[in-house]
């Protein structure tokens, strides 16, 4: 026992101590949550402009169809923009999205951490934004139909009416949907970003001692989904709290 | 248009899928101000889709609707405000499930009538009171029964002081306990003069409180008239068979 110990010691030491090693852990973890972060914030805005898109182009087609005007064409192309987006990205694999951003679209820039954010905040949209599009649909047809017949226009009857009900319905799975972007990053280091998992790799190849470095890796996602994941919980009860 | 005429429909056509089926197939008819007219008829005959145009929920694929002379098809009608003027209940009452009474009543008075929400709760509470709900003020739809649902979406839609009220089955979803409470206010407002136009399958309303039945079969008005004269002497066979089966 005391000899594995002083063996762990002094393992410890070698991948973590030697050379200020956890720096590299420090330095890729706050590299993996600054991506998550603004990954996130541009998943919502995207979802956000394209559920809104996808819905009300489907809920006033058949009013807008009446007079075709200018704008009926102009939004059903943009419709049309947003089901490709959609298609593209969550018919492609995140990875091969990143590669693309990296070699194809950005191969000129080597900011590799704003071009990781970009990927995956485009990416997290499409998911954002089908999460919100089945939200909205899942919300009775009779309370759109309530809202307009007391005289409120399409835009009032969404965000009086529907989209407090959405929100408390699809929060837990947003958040849910964060706490899987977190996850993901981990294959930023594909494109040269050190996040948290390249850091703990680099500390292998650097020590060839695989077990610590990748294991410490392991625990610090670990930690970082439980915790979010029991945040997650307290909202969904609260939430249920206030419906009565 | 004369005086007193409140709505007037012509040529109204709704059809789905192409021309394949035809909700509505030709409707024409006037309501005068202070009418209460029952709307009667076999499933399917487009007895909600005639409701439905009224406030444009469904947009007809031809025809022309006056309300207060002023055509709602036309380009630039602001069909929002024609809304506010016409209230509607629906079968599955509709309430806003994640506010309170209360603010089922209010938000649309103050958000588009701009009245401070003293003035829009005011009204709200003498129109519970009347209903006798007065005490659920602070309740959540989901703590309500269906006929004390269906009696605050009454009282929701006349925060609005609309012209018109229009009534889409409104006591279909209930237990048949609770259909005399929602009767009741729907019959007290036709007393008070209120121009109501009501979809329901309750002969005892109609014949009690309706000034003119409509019979609709196959998406066009088969007969209509006073309704005693129209029970009794029906003249289509249409509503002789339809009649024998409800009343
Ligand atoms: N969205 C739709 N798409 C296709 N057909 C429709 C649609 N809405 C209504 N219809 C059809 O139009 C016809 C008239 O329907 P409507 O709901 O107006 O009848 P109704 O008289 O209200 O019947 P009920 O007594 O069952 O409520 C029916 O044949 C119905 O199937
Ligand atoms: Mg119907």
């Amino acid at each position: 026992m005391k000899a594995w110990f002083a063996d762990f010691a002094a393992d410890f030491r070698l991948n973590f101590i030697d050379g200020s090693m956890w720096k590299w852990l420090v330095q890729g973890l706050k590299n993996t949550l600054l991506i998550t972060f603004f990954a996130l914030l541009m998943g919502v805005v995207l979802g956000v402009v394209v559920a809104a898109v996808r819905s009300s182009y489907d809920k006033n087609r058949e009013t807008m169809a009446l007079h075709k005007g200018f704008g009926y064409y102009v939004f059903t192309f943009v419709n049309g923009i947003c089901k490709l987006y959609l298609t593209v990205i969550r018919g492609t694999p995140v990875m091969v999205q990143l590669l693309i951003m990296y070699f194809i679209i950005f191969a000129s820039s080597r900011n590799d951490i704003l071009i990781a954010t970009i990927a995956f905040g485009i990416n997290s949209g499409a998911y954002v934004a089908e999460i919100l599009r089945g939200g909205i649909m899942s919300i009775d047809n009779g309370q759109f139909e309530a809202g307009r017949s007391l005289g409120f226009n399409y835009v009032q009857t969404m965000l009086h009416i529907v989209i407090p009900q959405v929100f408390k319905s699809v929060l837990p799975t947003l958040c849910n949907e964060f706490i899987v972007l977190l996850k993901e990053t981990s294959i930023a280091g594909y494109v040269g970003v050190m996040d948290l998992t390249k850091a703990g790799d680099l500390i292998r190849g650097r020590t060839f001692s695989a077990f610590l470095p990748l294991i410490a890796v392991a625990l610090i996602y670990l930690v970082l989904v439980v915790v979010l994941t029991a945040l997650v919980g307290v909202l969904e009860r609260r939430l249920r709290k206030n419906e009565r | 248009m004369s005086a007193n005429e409140i709505i007037r429909v012509s040529g109204l056509k709704k059809y789905y899928k192409g021309d394949k089926i035809k909700a509505l197939d030709g409707v024409d008819t006037v309501i005068h101000h202070g009418e209460v007219v029952v709307v009667i008829g076999p499933s399917g005959s487009g007895k909600s889709t005639f409701l439905r145009s009224l406030n444009l929920l469904e947009v007809p694929t031809e025809g022309e609707i006056y309300v207060n002379g002023e055509n709602i098809l036309a380009k630039g009608a602001d069909i929002n405000i024609h809304r506010q003027k016409m209230g509607m209940v629906f079968q599955h009452f509709n309430l806003f499930p994640h506010m309170t009474i209360l603010r089922n009543m209010t938000i649309a008075p103050m958000k588009l009538l701009k009245k401070s929400r003293a003035e829009a709760e005011a009204l709200a509470m003498e129109l519970l009171e009347k209903v006798g709900l007065a005490d659920r003020a602070n309740a959540y739809p989901s703590q309500l029964s269906g006929g004390q649902k269906q009696r605050v979406a009454i009282v929701r839609a006349l925060c609005m002081q609309p012209d018109v009220m229009l009534f889409d089955e409104p006591t279909s979803a209930l237990d048949p306990e609770m259909v005399g409470e929602v009767l009741e206010v729907m019959k007290s407002l036709a007393r008070d003069g209120m121009t109501m136009i009501v979809v329901t399958h309750e002969m005892g309303f109609a014949r009690e409180v309706g000034s003119r039945v409509i019979f609709m079969a196959d998406g066009r008005i088969i007969e209509e008239g006073e309704p005693r004269e129209l029970f009794e002497n029906p003249r289509s066979e249409r509503l002789r068979t339809f009649l024998a089966k409800v009343l």
